[in-house]
């Protein structure tokens, strides 16, 4: 009996295993439709050997792209964009790059502002009611440029365990706004609004709405009118009209810190339907964008310093570059010098931009798995030296 | 050794309940969540489990008894994780007259966990799928039910109860989730069986 029993329960175990989904390689394939300097470029090798070491340590696939004014654009990949399937990444791939949306959102307040629907300086309450106003506090007198700065002190429905164990319970449920929104509802601030700067998601919801009540519209058809169009950003989209679109590689998660991934495509639906995340693009497009917005292609050049007037948190973090926090953006110190930058989390994704204003290099990267012991060679300082300290990233190097 | 110790630990009340006729056993269906215990009582999407189990009294009083149990449990989370868990905990249970019956319980044990999605180990420098050995995690736990005894004069009667059960799982995610809580909200019975007594 207690044979049967334990043969039954080890059946169970393994029945109980989702095997992954049969996808054709084909459904991966995609192309640039302009000319590049990969090929040609003289440090094609050191930066390969920046995303091969990448994988080579636990990340499962990487996608890159450095601008130089100098050299030109290079773009590459390594590892795997489908690992049931064994399918290679490839650099024109599309993952989900999570909060570097922010800086999206950001520039397209500024254009609304630019257009005189608002003041930067007008509270979020004089457009925004309801709940969202009376029951999180802050919202009744924080800006829209505190809320694009961190500085509006509003707490981050992130950080709240309840969120956190409720999104682990659901994983593939799909967050409408105000659901997430409930997380923050009655949660003490950080800090009065101006007084200091904290990382807030909260504020990027309400931004959303806020492009929302102005426009008439959701508020990514409005990023589509306003960049992803101009900028031909042909491989950009946002998740809410087709959360897992053609194409994008498959996600995964170190969820237990040991090198042991399951995929993850699926879990990201507190991404899709809100201004603090859900973007989806390659680090060819997302490059674009942010040379474009650098060259005041996008916004006027009085946004722009707008942007770019920093305020630093009081408190330093120990563990990550000296940074100041703009509108939508940041500012760190590396050891190569200045940069401006936006990284992005979604469950099993995570990308980075990074800026350097005093040269014009634009680097940005996109891996397809996170959390656990991946995080570490991706997304922290040493992940990021580990770039940007490349010979030839930042300074040109010649054949 | 230490499992040694520790079967002996988990099954030293069901040893010593043998010696008697009766032997209580209780069964459940629960719902597992991750969830900050006693903040969420009813959850969704359903997570299945099923636990069964024993118990023995330490002492036994006109209305309330102090006892420990020992059980085995499956779970089932969909798209994360599935568990099988050996626990005991000591308990104590206060029943009235009519045969409504409170219960608060106290328990640690052991869980083995399995990815209940397909997994790849990175292994020489690239993920492979490899048998999945699961992980190895404490569970301390804390409960609280309320109970009825069918036939309130029969202290050996079949019992209905609902029971909350908060649980924390230990190591969860080391560096970056430390600990992970977790709520099963059971509903179940307990029941007696006689021992075959020998010729």
């Amino acid at each position: 009996m207690a044979r049967i029993a334990y043969s039954l329960l080890i059946l169970l175990l393994f029945a109980s295993c989702r095997e992954g989904e049969e996808i054709n390689a084909s459904f991966y394939d995609c192309e640039f439709n302009f000319t590049d300097s990969s090929l040609t470029n003289p440090s094609r090798a050191a930066y390969q050997s920046v995303l091969d070491n990448m994988t080579h340590r636990g990340v499962v696939g990487v996608t890159m792209s450095v601008y130089h004014p100098q050299t030109g654009l290079w773009l590459g990949a390594s590892g795997k964009a489908d690992l049931h399937n064994h399918v290679t990444m490839q650099p024109c791939n599309i993952s989900r790059v999570g909060s570097t949306v922010k800086m999206f959102t950001a520039t397209t307040v500024l254009l609304l502002a630019e257009e005189g629907k608002f003041g930067l300086d007008d509270k979020i309450s004089d457009y925004l009611s309801g709940d969202i106003i009376d029951k999180i506090e802050n919202a009744d007198k924080a800006t829209i440029r505190q809320l694009l700065q961190h500085s509006s002190g509003i707490y981050n429905y992130i950080q709240n365990p309840k969120f956190q164990t409720a999104s682990l319970n659901d994983l593939i449920r799909e967050w409408k706004p105000n659901d997430l929104l409930k997380y923050a509802y009655h949660q003490k601030s950080y800090f009065k609004p101006g007084e200091d700067v904290r990382y807030s998601n909260t504020g990027y919801i309400m931004l959303g709405k806020l492009i929302e009540h102005i426009e008439g519209k959701p508020f990514y058809d409005v990023f589509e009118d306003k960049i992803f169009g101009p900028l031909n950003l042909t491989k950009t989209q946002f998740a809410a009209a087709d959360p897992v679109p053609d194409g994008i590689v498959r996600g995964y998660i170190d969820l237990y810190s040991n090198l042991q991934v399951i995929e993850s495509t699926y879990f990201s639906g507190w991404d899709y339907y809100t201004a603090d995340g859900g973007l989806i693009s390659n680090p060819a497009d997302m490059s674009v964008f942010f040379q474009a917005l650098m060259n005041g292609q996008i916004i006027n050049s009085a946004s722009l310093n707008q942007m770019l007037t920093w305020k630093t948190p009081n408190e330093k973090d120990p563990d990550f570059f000296p940074i100041a926090y703009g509108l939508g953006i940041f500012k760190i110190e590396t050891p190569q010098g200045t940069a401006y930058m936006h990284s992005g989390d979604a469950i099993g994704y995570y990308a980075n931009m990074l800026y350097f204003p005093d040269n014009g290099v634009t680097i940005v990267y996109a891996v397809n798995s996170n959390y656990g012991d991946i995080d570490q060679f991706v997304s922290t300082r040493e992940a990021m030296e580990g770039i940007i300290s490349v010979k030839g990233i930042i300074s040109v190097i010649r054949d | 050794m230490n499992r040694l110790l520790l079967i002996l630990l988990f099954t030293s009340p069901l040893l010593l309940r043998a010696q008697s006729g009766q032997i209580p056993v209780n069964i459940s269906m629960f719902n597992e969540a991750t969830a900050i215990p006693f903040t969420r009582l009813i959850t969704t999407p359903i997570h299945p489990g099923i636990q069964l189990g024993t118990e023995f009294d330490y002492r036994h009083r006109t209305h309330s008894r102090f006892f420990q149990t020992v059980n085995v449990c499956y779970f089932y989370h969909n798209y994360l994780t599935q568990g099988i868990g050996i626990n005991s905990e000591v308990g104590y249970e206060y029943r009235l007259t009519c045969g409504a019956a409170f219960t608060a319980l106290l328990g640690a044990g052991y869980l083995h966990t399995f990815a209940t999605a397909e997994e790849f180990t990175f292994s020489n420098g690239h993920y492979e799928q490899k048998p999945d050995r699961g992980n190895a995690r404490l569970y301390p736990s804390f409960s609280i039910d309320a109970g009825y005894y069918l036939k309130r004069d029969n202290e050996n009667g079949p019992k209905v109860f609902i029971r909350y059960q908060s649980w924390i799982e230990y190591p969860y995610s080391p560096g970056f989730i430390p600990v992970m809580g977790h709520i099963n909200l059971h509903v179940g019975v307990k029941f007696f069986i006689q021992r075959k007594e020998k010729q």
